[in-house]
Formats: C-alpha cells, structure tokens, sequence
C-alpha cells in the first residue's frame, strides 16, 4: 500500500509482506494436498484446485493488512506515559482507497470467473450417464442402479464413466456426500435432486451424511468403490435380485 | 459514586415525552415510528405471500390442492371423539379441496378498506371542526366494521376443509399446502383485525375523554397510516389467492 | 430554564408510577409461571387429547401463557391499556418509569432510562454468552475423543443446537444492546431514546424470549440443529415449540428495537449534528437496525409455520403434504444471512470508533467506510441462497448467488482498509480497546477469506456441512466479533461505571482467548478439510488429532473468557477511577459526567464540526 509521504522507511512493511506472502503461499500449496481427502474424480480435483488457487491469491492480500499492522505496532505504537498527542489529521487518500476497491474488485472478478467457468464446466453432462438411485433414510444410504434389480448398501460405481445420482429421502432432509468425489446434494423428502461427475480412480470412497438428520446423523456412512468398468458388470450381475 | 445514585439535573427538551415538547416534535418522531413499524409489518406480509407462491410453486408431489384420505370439518371434541372411537375411514380417495370463497376473502378485504375510510373520513372531520367529541362515532363505526372482519375470518378459517387418514386409534389430520396457506394469510389478517379493533376503541375512547383534542389530532392520523396499510395488504393478498391459487 | 426539579428537595420517595411501582423482574417470573400453567391448564381442556398434535398444541399454549404472563408483570402492558383508556403517563409517571429516585431497584425494572437498559442489557449478553459458554464447553469435552462418553448423543445433538441459537441471541445483542442504548442517543445529543417505553419492551423481551430458549434444555431438548430445517425440526418433541415461541418473541424484541434506534437518530439529532457529523458507531447502528427490521419478520413467519405445522397439522414443511424444507430454508435464511451482517456491523463500527479515539486520527475515509457498511447491508440481503448451494432447490440460481455472495468480499475489504489506514501513522495508545482490536483485525482476515471460499460453489460441494464451514463462523463470530464487542466494553466501561476494566487482567484475558482462537478453530479448519461433517457427536478416527487439539484449545479459550469475567466483576466496584473522559474522545458520550446524569445533558449541546479532530478545541464544554 503506498503512502502519501516517503519520509520514513517503509522497511518493516515490505519486508513483513514479503516474508508472510511466501509463508502463506506455502502454506497455501501445501495444507490443501496435505489435509483434503484423496480425490478420485473430476469435481474432487477441481475442489483441491480451487482450494489451493484461492488461498495462493489470499496470500499476499491478508499478508499485507498484517504486514500494515506489523509495521503499526512498530513503529506508531505511543511509547509515552499519559495520554498520546494527535497525530497527523489525514482524513482521506483518494489514491488509496480507489487502488484498494480496484484491486479487490478485480480479485473478485477474477475469482467469479474462476468459478461461473468451474460451475458450467461441472454442470455440462456427457449425455449418458450411470444413473445411480441414492434414498437416505434415517441412517442409513441405500443405492439403487435403475435398469437392474439390484439395490445396495455400497456404492460401487464404474471409472471413467459419468455417474448422475438422483438423490431423495424418506424422511427427513438428508446430506449425500461422495468425500471422494468433491460432491454433494441434499436427500429431500418428495423430491429427486441431482448431481453428477466422473470418477476418475480406482479405490475406496466414503459417503457421509452432511445434513444434520437426527440421532444417529454421526453414524449415516456408507462405503464404496471405484472399479474397472468389467468389474462393475461382474459386481451388478453377481448381486442378488431385492424387490 | 456508584452508577445507582444517579439523579435528573435538567429540564433539557422539556423532559420526557409529552411535556413542554411541541406537539409537532412529538408527531414528526412518532409517525417516523409508524412507518418503521409498517415496514416490518409489510415484510412479514411479505414473508407469508411467499410462503403461498413458493409453496405453489414447488407443489410437492402434487399437494397443492389435493391429498389422499378424507376430507372433513371437524370443530368439536365431540365430532373428533366420534370419528376417532367409530372411524373406520376404509380406503382413503384423492380429494381435490379447491379454491376458498373468494366472496369471503374480498368481503373481509371489503370490511378493512370500509372502516379505513371511516377512520380517515372521521380525521378529517376532525382536522376541520376541532370537535373530538365528534370524532368518537367514527372510531366506534370503524371499530364495529373490523370486529365483523374478525368474525368473517374466523368463519373463512372454519370453511377450511380438514383432511384425515387413518383408522380408530391412528387418524391424523393434515391440510393441503394451499389450505395450509391460506389459514396463515387469513389468520394474520384477522390478527391484524383485532389489533386494529383495539386502536380503533382507544381512539374512540380518547376522543371521548378529550384526550384526543382539537390540536392534538395527529394520534388519530398516526392510527390511521397503519389502518390504511392493513386495508392495503388485505386487498393485496386477496387479489394475489384469489387470481393466483389453481396450479393447472 | 430551570436546572433542578422543584420536588427534588423536598421528597425522598419517587412520585408516580402506578401499577409500575408493585412490578419488577421478579414479579414478571411469578406471573410468567403463573400464566404458563394457566395456558398448561386451558390447553389441555381445550384440545383433543388423542390427536397427534397434542402436546405441541399444549407445550406452545404454556409457552404463550409464560410471555403474556411475564410481559403483565414487568409491566409491558400498562402503558397500552392506559393509551386504551386515555390515562397517559404524567410527568411523575415518566420520572418513576425512567428510574428516578430508585437507585439500584430500577435495574430490575421496566426502566425506560436508556442508560439503565443499557446496563441491563450488558447483563443478559453476558448471561447467554455464559450459557452458551458452558454448552460449548461440553460440546468440545464430548469431541475431544472419537466415540460418545461424556454425553450421549440425543443430548449432544440438543447442545449443538442451544448453543448455536443462544450464541447467537447473545452476539446479536452484544454490542449494539449495551452501547446502541447507552450510548448511541447520547452521542447523537439526546436526553434518551426516540421512544423510551420500547427501550424497556426490547430488552425484557428479551429475556422472556432467553429464558424460555433456555428452558428447552428441560423440556427434551433441541436435537435438530440451529437452524431448525423443516423436515427434521417437526420431528423433535416439545422443546421446538419452545423454541419457536422464543423466536417469535425474540423477533418481536429486534423489531422494537430497530424502530427506536432507527428513529432516534432520524429524529433526535442535536442541533447541528447532520449527517456527515454523525459519529460513525452511530451509522453503524442506525444501518444495523434497519437491515434487522428488514430481516427478522422473515424468522417470525418461518417459525410460524412451523409452529402451525406442529399444532394445527398443516403441511408448510411437510412433504407428505405438499410442503417442503426448502421454504424453511429460504426463509430462514433470508433472516439469517441479512443476521451476520447485523451482528458483524455494530462490531466493526465500535471498533472504528475506537481505532480513531485510540490512534488520536480522524477515522480515515469516514464516507468510504459508512458506504461499505451501507453496500454490506444492500448486498446481504441478496446472498441467502449461498447457505443453500447444496440444497438442491435451485441448481441454475448458484451462479447468481455466488456473484452476488462474492461481491460482498467488496466492501468487507474496505473495513480492513478504514481500521488500518486510522490507525496508520497515528500515535497508537496501546490500551485494551486497542489491543482486542488487533487481535480482530488478525482474526477476520482468516474469516473473511474463508468465506470466499465457501462461496464458491464447486467448492462448497466439498466443505459445506463440514467442520470447515464451522471453524469459518467461529473465526467471524468468536474470533471477529467477540473481540469487537470485548474491546467495545473496555471501551465504554469507564462511561459507565467511572473505573477502568482492569488493564492486567484484560491482556492476559486477551492472550489467553486470542491463541485460544487459534488452536481451536484453526485445528478445526483442518478437520473440516479432512472431511469431517459437522453436528457430529462421534466421529472417525482419520478426526482425532484435530479435535483434540482443538479441545484443548477450546479450554484455553474458556480461562481466558473466565479472566475476563473476573476482570469485569473486580473493575466494576474496584476498578481505578477514569473520569469522565479517560481516552480524551471528542464524542459527546465523554463530554458528560459519569455516571451520567438522567436526560444526559444540562444544556442542549450543539455541534459544529465532526468529533475527529484531535489536537484542536474539544466542542460542547
């Protein structure tokens, strides 16, 4: 932030932005991959992605009010006994103001961007997804595959193919989660919402209820997996006709 | 010293309300009152009008106006009792409720808007002859017309058609969306009402006593911007469920 | 002009009064039980016992009969039924109401002294943010390892819920409840508020409302999460019908409220206050009212239907019969997103106040920071949807709800700005105000940022109903505006009390909370990127360290609130003397004695420049 006199040195202020800018850079990079769950699919990938964009772009901003702050209590703090004089009566900095609501307007529109594009990638659907039939029922998560019989409690789904879950409730509202998949849509009562994404690994995923239902809404998880596309035929023709 | 022994040492403005402040002071701070009090009011009145489109909006699973079971008017314990002992209720059918009485609904709307003239007509009166004692009619007749308001709407709320499922020892009860809609606008209003009603007495009762006098007419002009709102969003959300409520 | 009273020789009993002069706290509790058995009584008569509605018809029937009962006898209803009859107050009436003469009986009053209601209104924030307290205290204790062992979970699940909406009571109140009524009609010039009777009204509406939310804890509980979505809410025993009444009573208490702040600045102003003299605590608080009485109708009617669903059957939020969640929800946070903002804004316009007092600078951009908090108001009320990104209700409205949602980063960022730039080049005081002021200026960046991230909906499809979501509020409520409100009593506590909140204790209350903070929510934060959901009574074991650090924290910051506690009560009687103007502030507040004398002013004072000036003539005196 520039200032209206040169008169001082401005050293504590850079170099403290300097120094936080890069902590928080690093930080930024590593926390997401460190922290985030291990993502195997599209939307998941685009979750860490965004995480870690966002908290790069944070960086250097948040570091520069501390760094303003830092450079406060330096050097402006009053030393003296009694009762501080007044300092210099500056009211406004026109060049300030209209460079910080410039800079933030354009970090917002930046980050707006970023995500309308994310929103309509996520959003645009291959045309032929597998449709998985998601119910929630206090506490548990039952998976249905339309076009077979088979229903169950672990959600096995195909890589590399776009999954479209129609989610829905008997009960009460629920919260469908796939933490692997960065995606979720509440389970209403007398509604179906949707989402989808594509699987893009092979492993175990979690679901987890993230909508507060009720006694046992802690214990609302459900496992799965993401197999090959022959398994996943071998796993549908294997599991036992349910009514 | 302790923040207990705190003692007035001014006359500052002419103390607390009402003494040695100018009529028109008081007015000009009450009325910016009345008007912050109808804004909240037209935001509640608001919140239930999009209570009643969203919910026709969404209809969910095609409840709007119609639900599976039995359609009845139950308003006794004794009718209850009845259907709860004796009910065998069988097979429950689709029931299509259909639209409340629009007469009902624009009568009430009606009553308001009649008793907001009243008051308004009587103010005037006021304002030009400076005789109180005259105006306490008008608050009587305005009052009266809200109390009939308040009877139609509890009438309009009996009217809503109950609907039961079950059997003997489990029947519950329910209403469609738009029943349900449409006892929320209806008891607001005849809540609006009974509010109204006891402005309406104690304007007359003021002006009775003198109160309310010649000069200090404005109390009468402060009721009566909320008796006009009222007036107002009756009409409104009468016209809205009595053109807008069928969903096919 | 006479400056004393005639009868204040003459007489050592307060005149007047009436029926006021039998009714205090106490008696409201007495009529408040009363009349809730009686509404018990009447119900249980009057409905039908086998429907299924039954007991909600009975436990909301003893609810309303607890607050008309409380509301008859601290004597809420004299002054309308007196209107009815034509028997107004007399001027020994206002002095009675008003605390004349009463010393410390008319704080358990229906005072209308703002000053008095103010203080009173210290009290209750400090009681639901105790209540709160020890309900999060539990909360951490249960979390601090996987599995249920303290509490079991129906009991958790109640907690999680009663501490979010009594925390939330309090910071709704914590700032502009103590100094919006203290404070505010002094600093604009006035002998009191526009309408002093609904002074009293706000503020024992409130604690009705408290008392009653409190009570659900006894009645079965609240397991159903704060925010009381349709579907799971109608499921839960009696409390909620409690705890519906208490929101519609409380809103019935914010709307009072916002009325007579809202006119008190508009009509009250002394002579030659305009606008771009106001003080900028005074801007924050008039903006705060008015998005409140623009917000709170929207609870009141999405309790209400909640209400009408649980005890006359009707289907507003029930899906078998048309209804849905999604209106709740729409609903609610049409209140609640407009909510934050009316707790975050007297917070960030206190703490203006004080940068500048502190700093001996004029508040820097003072039409820049009144337009962010203004732009801040606008745009909240055009978020709320960004609380339903993965709701599913309206899958095409997240673009719009994001634009808007991250246009709020907007003016955020400019109250960085203002604080900073006043306090740049200022000759810092390093007082307690100033020192929980940094600690917000440090807390709400971390807030703030992390609220945009949630405003992204791709990635809110990941951290929404996580514990990210959580520790992100908790950075803002705790972090942000706890401090603001902390260092807004350090602030004023001299005007009130003539004693300074005690400086050692302050700073060590301070550290405690602030690294507290830290270790609490920002351990959060990572358990929330782990992937743990929130309202989780148990959780995996991929969760422990997180939360057990985050436990441990939570104690930390627990000493450091119990130090503050202690500093209060021990400054209050023994604190060292102030004066009247202990910070050399050029507000009018600190241009009157203290304790202040009722009706604030001998003489009307008048204004002729705005109070941010330093080194120059100090006005009024």
């Amino acid at each position: 932030m520039a200032t209206s006199s040169g008169k001082r040195s401005l050293k504590t202020f850079y170099y403290s932005w300097g120094i936080l800018t890069v902590v928080g850079v690093l930080l930024a990079i590593w926390i997401p991959k460190r922290y985030m769950p291990h993502m195997m699919s599209n939307d998941g990938n685009l979750s860490v992605t965004t995480m870690i964009l966002f908290s790069v772009l944070a960086a250097p901003v948040a570091a520069g009010v501390y760094a303003a702050a830092i450079h406060v209590l330096r050097h402006d703090r009053y030393k003296g006994d009694g009762v501080p004089p007044a300092a210099e009566q500056v009211r406004e900095n026109t060049k300030l103001t209209v460079t910080w609501l410039t800079v933030s307007a354009v970090l917002t529109v930046f980050v707006l961007v970023w995500g309308l594009g994310a929103l309509a990638a996520e959003n645009s659907s291959s045309g032929n997804p597998l449709v998985v039939d998601v119910t929630g029922q206090q506490w548990v998560w039952t998976f249905a595959y339309p076009g077979t019989h088979v229903v169950s409690n672990e959600l096995i789904v195909p890589d590399h193919r776009e999954v479209e879950f129609r989610v829905t409730s008997v009960d009460v509202t629920h919260g469908f989660w796939v933490v692997n998949f960065g995606v979720q849509v509440d389970a209403n009562p007398g509604t179906i919402t949707t989402i989808h994404t594509t699987p893009d690994k092979l492993g175990t995923i979690e679901v987890r209820c993230e909508q507060f239902c009720g006694l046992n809404h802690a214990f609302m998880d459900a496992v799965g997996h993401v197999v090959t596309p022959s398994q996943f035929s071998a796993w549908l023709a294997s599991q036992p006709a349910r009514a | 010293m302790s923040i207990a022994d705190i003692e007035p040492q001014s006359e500052m403005h002419g103390g607390t309300p009402g003494h040695h402040e100018s009529p028109e002071k008081v007015d000009a701070r009450q009325r910016v009152g009345i008007w912050l009090f109808i804004g909240a009011d037209v935001v509640t009145v608001a919140a239930l009008l999009f209570t009643y489109l969203y919910l026709r909006g969404v209809d969910t699973a095609g409840h709007w106006m119609s639900m599976v079971g039995f359609p009845g008017h139950l308003h006794t314990y004794s009718e209850w009792e009845n259907l709860y002992n004796n009910g065998t209720l069988g097979n429950p059918k689709p029931v299509y409720v259909g639209v409340l009485s629009a007469g009902l609904q624009w009568l009430t709307a009606a009553l308001t808007v009649v008793s907001a003239g009243v008051l308004w007509f009587g103010e005037k009166s006021l304002r030009a002859t400076k005789n109180a004692k005259a105006f306490s009619p008008f608050a009587i007749v305005a009052m009266v017309l809200t109390l009939v308001g308040v009877v139609v709407c509890a009438i309009q709320l009996g009217d809503i058609p109950q609907i039961f499922v079950g059997a003997n020892d489990s029947i519950t009860m329910s209403y469609t969306t738009y029943d349900s809609a449409m006892m929320a606008i209806i008891g607001s209003t005849l809540g609006h009402l009974v509010l109204l009603a006891f402005l309406g007495l104690g304007l007359a009762i003021r002006s009775a006593r003198g109160v309310i006098s010649g000069d200090k007419w404005y109390q009468v002009r402060l009721v009566r911007y909320f008796w006009v709102w009222v007036a107002i969003s009756a009409v409104v959300s009468t016209l809205i469920t009595t053109t807008i409520n069928t969903v096919h | 002009m006479t400056t004393t009273l005639e009868h204040t020789e003459t007489s050592a009993e307060p005149r007047g009064g009436g029926l006021a002069r039998y009714q205090n706290f106490g008696t409201a509790v007495v009529a408040g039980v009363i009349f809730a058995w009686i509404g018990w009584f009447i119900a249980r008569k009057l409905f039908w016992s086998s429907s299924d509605n039954f007991s909600d018809q009975v436990a909301t029937m003893t609810a309303v009969g607890w607050m008309i009962g409380f509301w008859i006898g601290i004597g809420a209803f004299n002054a309308p039924f007196r209107w009815l009859l034509g028997n107004d107050n007399s001027r020994d009436d206002d002095l009675y109401y008003a605390g004349y003469k009463q010393g410390r009986a008319r704080y358990w009053k229906y005072t209308t002294d703002h000053k008095v209601v103010g203080v009173q209104y210290i009290i209750v924030t400090m009681s639901l943010l105790g209540v709160g307290g020890i309900l999060a205290m539990a909360i951490r204790t249960e979390l601090i390892v996987p599995g249920t062992h303290f509490v079991n979970q129906q009991v958790y699940n109640s907690f999680i819920a009663i501490h979010g909406m009594v925390m939330i009571l309090a910071l709704i109140v914590a700032v502009a409840g103590p100094w919006g009524n203290f404070v505010m009609p002094i600093m604009v010039g006035a002998r009191d508020m526009a309408f002093p009777r609904l002074n009293a009204l706000s503020l024992w509406t409130l604690v009705s409302a408290a008392v009653l939310l409190v009570t659900v804890l006894a009645v079965g509980g609240l397991p159903v999460g704060w925010v009381v979505l349709g579907t799971i809410a109608d499921q839960a025993g009696v409390g909620m019908d409690f705890f519906a009444m208490a929101i519609v009573v409380f809103t019935v208490s914010t709307t009072v409220a916002s009325i007579n702040l809202i006119t008190t600045v508009i009509t009250m102003r002394t002579k030659g206050m305009t606008l771009d003299r106001l003080p900028i605590f005074v801007w924050g608080t008039i903006i705060t009212a008015v998005l409140a009485l623009y917000a709170f109708p929207f609870f009141f009617v999405a309790e209400l239907n909640q209400l009408l669903d649980r005890t006359a059957s009707t289907s507003f939020y029930i899906a078998a019969g048309g209804g849905t969640s999604w209106l709740q929800a729409n609903l609610f946070w049409l209140m609640g997103h407009p909510e934050v903002y009316v707790i975050l804004i007297p917070a960030v316009a206190a703490l203006f106040e004080i940068s500048s007092t502190m700093a001996r600078k004029p508040l820097f951009s003072y039409r820049t920071a009144v337009g962010a908090m203004v732009a801040l108001s606008g745009l909240s009320a055009l978020v709320w949807a960004h609380h339903m990104f993965t709701s599913g209700w309206a899958p095409t409205l997240g673009g719009p709800f994001m634009v808007t949602t991250e246009l709020i980063s907007i003016p955020t960022g400019i109250f960085f700005l203002v604080l900073v730039g006043t306090l740049w080049r200022g000759n810092v005081w390093m007082k307690l105000p100033t020192i929980w002021m940094f600690g917000f200026i440090f807390n709400f960046i971390i807030g703030g940022v992390t609220g945009i991230y949630l405003s992204d909906v791709p990635l809110d499809e990941q951290l929404h109903g996580t514990m990210f979501v959580t520790a992100h509020f908790h950075y803002i409520f705790v972090g942000s505006v706890l401090f603001g409100a902390i260092a807004a009593l350090a602030y004023w506590f001299p005007k009130v009390t003539g004693r300074y909140l005690d400086e050692r204790m302050g700073r060590y209350s301070f550290w405690l909370v602030f690294i507290g903070v830290q270790i609490t929510f920002g351990a959060m934060f990572l358990s929330g990127l782990k992937g743990m959901p929130r309202r989780d009574a148990s959780y995996s074991l991929a969760f422990e360290h997180t939360n057990f650090i985050s436990t441990l924290g939570a104690y930390i910051i627990m000493s450091g609130m119990l130090v503050l506690l202690g500093a209060v009560i021990t400054s209050w009687r023994r604190g060292e003397p102030s004066g009247p103007n202990p910070w050399h502030a050029n507000t009018l507040e600190w241009q009157v004695p203290t304790p202040v004398p009722l009706e604030n002013f001998l003489e009307e004072p008048v204004i002729t420049q705005d109070p941010y000036h330093y080194g120059e003539e100090l006005v009024g005196q």
